[in-house]
């Protein structure tokens, strides 16, 4: 009979419709690759177009110190300042409350304190970016005011404390994992050796988490430095230059992220092809080069520095 | 040794005293850090609640009147579960927690049924996906060992059967709306609706029951949940088919809950919990209705739910923002968790991790992980030049904004679906393979299936992730404030985030302390939802696992 070649014809089907899955599949996991090839193009074709026009020249953009697409001044400086000062300050909130919250949580809370803690913060993770930006225009700016900070409606000090707010859950969450990581063998070595609980903690515990620590760091900084809508809403749209004999007259003042720009560059009235329009591609460029060389060191830092355990 | 003759002098703990002092600051000073921002949060979270529902504006009575029906009972039976019954606790907040999940998505399909698909519309769909899958199946069994023809009757028999050929071959959608009868709204939701899911659900307590009448029983309270807006509706001023829309996924997920609880038998005083609430609810209101005390006057009430964005405070809504977010997550949920569960699956069961391949591998996971922290106004950016300005779609529609979303959580998709599929035991897989399984049949009948809850989990916090971005959709041009609502994917839309940043750009304080408060709990409500569901049903698997 012919049951034999029906088999092997079978099994031969099987083969090619395995296959065949296979390839559908690997194209979604290489789609990824295609996007970020995507990212790079688009940003850069579109930079192109922006030094094209004769207004705008690259040595301009990344050494002139006044943003003003009116009068044709495209210098990209007080944007990266307004970027800079939002993110250092927050973070300062951020890293030595989230590194707190992460040690406690990983040294100190009791099983049932981590299991109502963590959730909480897995949610405060979860809201959005934009309810943050109205918390910090509507509640916090207000309530500064109230006690006596001289700050504008719109301004960069309320923005960045909402911005390590934000990054908070970000960077204790990881740096809890690498703690919680570190083998209690370590530990019980330590108080075998007559450390208290504090001396473990910073002496042994943080010391061999550190680069997990530093990972994290570098990867809430990289969400600030991206982070749009808080500074939208509450920090303004005005372009400043940092001064840094003011530190605090220009934190009290409206400023222009490199984000806020590009959202600028959208929704005002700016023309289509007008080079305020493709100046957004070119910030956008930056921006993206910058946090994905941060991230990129956040993932090297985590993979080479950390110890390796059993 | 050399340590016998150090012991007495140089012991670390002799010469320095132990401080406890510095340990205990050390450590209220970190919990102080965790409870701060938590703390600052839900402050901050109590403001936008007390302006957005406004219930001191109430009559005193009607809140001591509330207080007495529903407050009361919930505390006692919450200290009762506490103390005596913790099961029934959790019972209890799941119980209550599932009808409104539930709610929540018959809310996003009831908006599906009235601006995009209508009920007769979705009756004629369902009727040629079935008689495709009969198709399909009937040429499974006719053929079974052409396992190529048979991928290939899988794709092309439901694409013929929908889509058709345009302008060549009309496909047995169009066939079939040209139809002289086709049943009322009502009908067509109760066959091509109400049905699918008490099947579903019948079918499930048949199978874990192993009893014909018990499915027959959950599949007929299920219908009967459904139906009775027809006699009970009119009551309540609820249209039937609107009832029929919320009530048969609520009805049916309740008998699943249930038959669960009851056949673990183990706290099933917690069902009591949702019937308090509600007969709470129901009684208060009824009570301060006759009573003549007035509720209070929030800025969240069915007006700013059902009316559209206006320039006077007290006529504003979200609702053509409440329909663009349903859209968008809709068009997100068919695109990018359908790439994002089959790259995880790729990643995780089929890469090899040597040779040439192997390097691709490894470059794509780290592409992958470096990807979740491009900021999203970048993916906005992308957006905007390739799906507007290259491939020509239309500016700020609900299919521009879905895919660029859909774009921006594709990283975190992936992310946790492996996880998930990782998490699957080995063991089930070598099971699998040693019955002679393929590869193929291996990850759609094992690894899937047992991973199913995770990947649940993590799609659900993706999806939260997508409603609340808000710089990507400014980028691809989401209009500001719709006033009608968009009834395609392809027409113009707005979405709640969107209309939120529009409102907080108003500067009267009824917008700011008002409308804007309003707007944003109810964003906040949706995802709180989602992300809850989402770490529920993790904890949940993680305990049985």
């Amino acid at each position: 009979m012919n049951g034999e070649p029906a088999l092997t014809r079978a099994a031969a089907d099987r083969d090619v419709k395995e296959k065949m899955v296979g390839v559908l599949l690997f194209a979604c996991a290489a789609l990824t690759i295609f996007v970020t090839a995507s990212i790079l193009f688009t940003l850069a074709y579109d930079t192109i177009t922006f030094f094209g026009f004769e207004e705008t020249t690259v040595v301009d953009f990344l050494t002139g110190l006044e943003w003003e697409p009116r009068n044709g001044h495209y210098g990209v400086w007080p944007l990266v300042s307004s970027t800079l000062v939002v993110t250092v300050v927050s973070a300062l909130v951020a890293i030595p409350i989230g590194t707190a919250a992460a040690v406690y949580l990983s040294e100190y809370a009791s099983p049932k304190v981590r299991s109502v803690i963590k959730p909480s913060l897995e949610i405060l993770a979860g809201i959005p970016t934009v309810v943050y930006g109205y918390l910090a225009l509507v509640y916090l700016t207000p309530w500064l005011r109230d006690i006596g900070l001289p700050l504008g409606t719109f301004n960069l000090f309320s923005a960045s404390i909402m911005v390590g707010i934000l990054i908070v859950p970000m960077v204790s969450s990881l740096s809890e994992d690498a703690m919680s990581a570190v083998p209690d063998s370590l530990r019980q070595a330590g108080y075998g050796l007559g450390a208290t609980k504090y001396e473990v903690s910073t002496g042994i515990v943080i010391p061999a988490a550190v680069s997990g620590i530093f990972s994290s760091y570098i990867l809430a900084l990289s969400r600030a430095i991206g982070e749009t809508m808080i500074v939208v809403m509450a920090g303004g749209l005005r372009t400043s230059l940092f001064d840094p004999f003011d530190p605090f007259g220009s934190l009290a003042g409206s400023g222009r992220t490199m984000t806020a720009s590009m959202v600028n560059a959208v929704t005002s009235d700016a023309t289509g092809g007008s080079p305020e329009y493709y100046s957004m591609f070119a910030i956008g460029l930056s921006l993206f080069v910058i946090t994905f060389l941060m991230n990129l060191a956040s993932n090297r830092i985590a993979a080479r520095y950390r110890e390796e355990y059993q | 040794m050399a340590s016998e003759t150090q012991t007495s002098t140089t012991w670390f703990g002799s010469t320095e005293e132990v401080g406890r002092l510095r340990g205990r600051v050390f450590k209220w000073t970190c919990l102080g850090a965790t409870v701060l921002t938590l703390f600052l949060m839900l402050v901050f979270l109590l403001y936008v609640a007390n302006d957005a529902l406004r219930p001191l504006s109430a009559d005193p009575s009607w809140l001591a009147t509330m207080g007495v029906t529903v407050v009361l009972p919930v505390v006692l039976l919450a200290g009762y579960y506490y103390r005596r019954d913790r099961s029934a606790g959790e019972v209890a907040y799941t119980a209550l927690g599932l009808p409104i999940f539930v709610a929540l998505v018959s809310g996003g399909l009831w908006l599906l049924f009235r601006h995009i698909v209508s009920p007769q519309e979705w009756f004629v769909l369902a009727a040629s996906i079935l008689v495709a899958g009969g198709l399909v199946t009937a040429h499974s069994r006719v053929r079974h060992d052409a396992a190529v023809e048979r991928l290939v009757v899988t794709v092309v028999v439901p694409l013929l059967a929908v889509v058709g050929v345009p302008t060549v071959l009309p496909s047995l959608r169009d066939l079939l709306s040209l139809s002289p009868v086709l049943p009322n709204a009502l009908f067509s939701l109760v066959i091509a609706f109400t049905l699918p899911i008490a099947a579903v659900v019948g079918w499930r307590v048949r199978a874990v029951r192993d009893a014909d009448r018990d499915g027959a029983i959950a599949a007929g309270i299920t219908v009967a949940g459904g139906l009775a807006g027809v006699v009970v509706g009119p009551v309540f001023g609820v249209h039937p088919t609107s009832w029929l829309v919320f009530a048969s996924p609520i009805v049916g997920a309740l008998v699943l809950y249930v038959e669960h609880v009851v056949r673990n038998d183990e706290g099933v005083s917690g069902l009591a919990f949702p019937i308090v609430v509600a007969a709470g609810i129901f009684v208060g209101l009824t009570a301060a209705q006759t009573l003549g005390f007035a509720g209070p006057d929030t800025w969240l009430d069915m007006q700013f739910l059902t009316s559209s964005t206006s320039t006077t405070p007290a006529d504003a809504g979200i609702y053509p923002a409440l329909v663009g977010s349903v859209l968008i997550m809709i068009v997100i949920v068919l695109s990018a968790f359908p790439v994002g569960i089959g790259a995880a699956v790729y990643l995780e069961e089929y890469a090899r991790s040597q040779g040439r391949l192997g390097t691709v591998i490894e470059l794509i996971q780290v592409n992958i992980s470096n990807l979740a922290g491009v900021p999203s106004i970048v993916y906005g950016v992308l957006g905007l030049a390739i799906f507007i300005n290259l491939i020509g779609m239309g500016r700020g529609t609900a299919v521009v904004a879905g895919f660029t979303v859909g774009l921006l959580i594709l990283p975190i998709v992936i992310i946790s679906t492996q996880e998930a599929i990782r998490a699957v035991p080995d063991s089930r897989r070598q099971a699998s393979y040693a019955m002679g399984a393929t590869k193929w049949q291996t990850v759609r009948n094992v690894v899937l299936p047992e991973s199913l809850a995770g990947i649940f989990t993590g799609t659900i916090l993706a999806l939260g992730r997508a409603i609340g971005e808000t710089a990507p959709l400014l980028m691809i041009g989401v209009s500001a404030s719709v006033r009608v609502s968009p009834d395609s994917f392809l027409s113009r839309t707005g979405a709640m985030p969107r209309q939120i940043l529009s409102w907080s750009t108003q500067i009267t304080t009824e917008f700011r302390y008002g409308v804007l408060a309003a707007g944003v709990v109810t964003l906040l409500v949706v995802l709180l939802t989602m992300n809850a569901a989402a770490i529920v049903l993790r904890n949940r698997t993680q305990r049985t696992q």
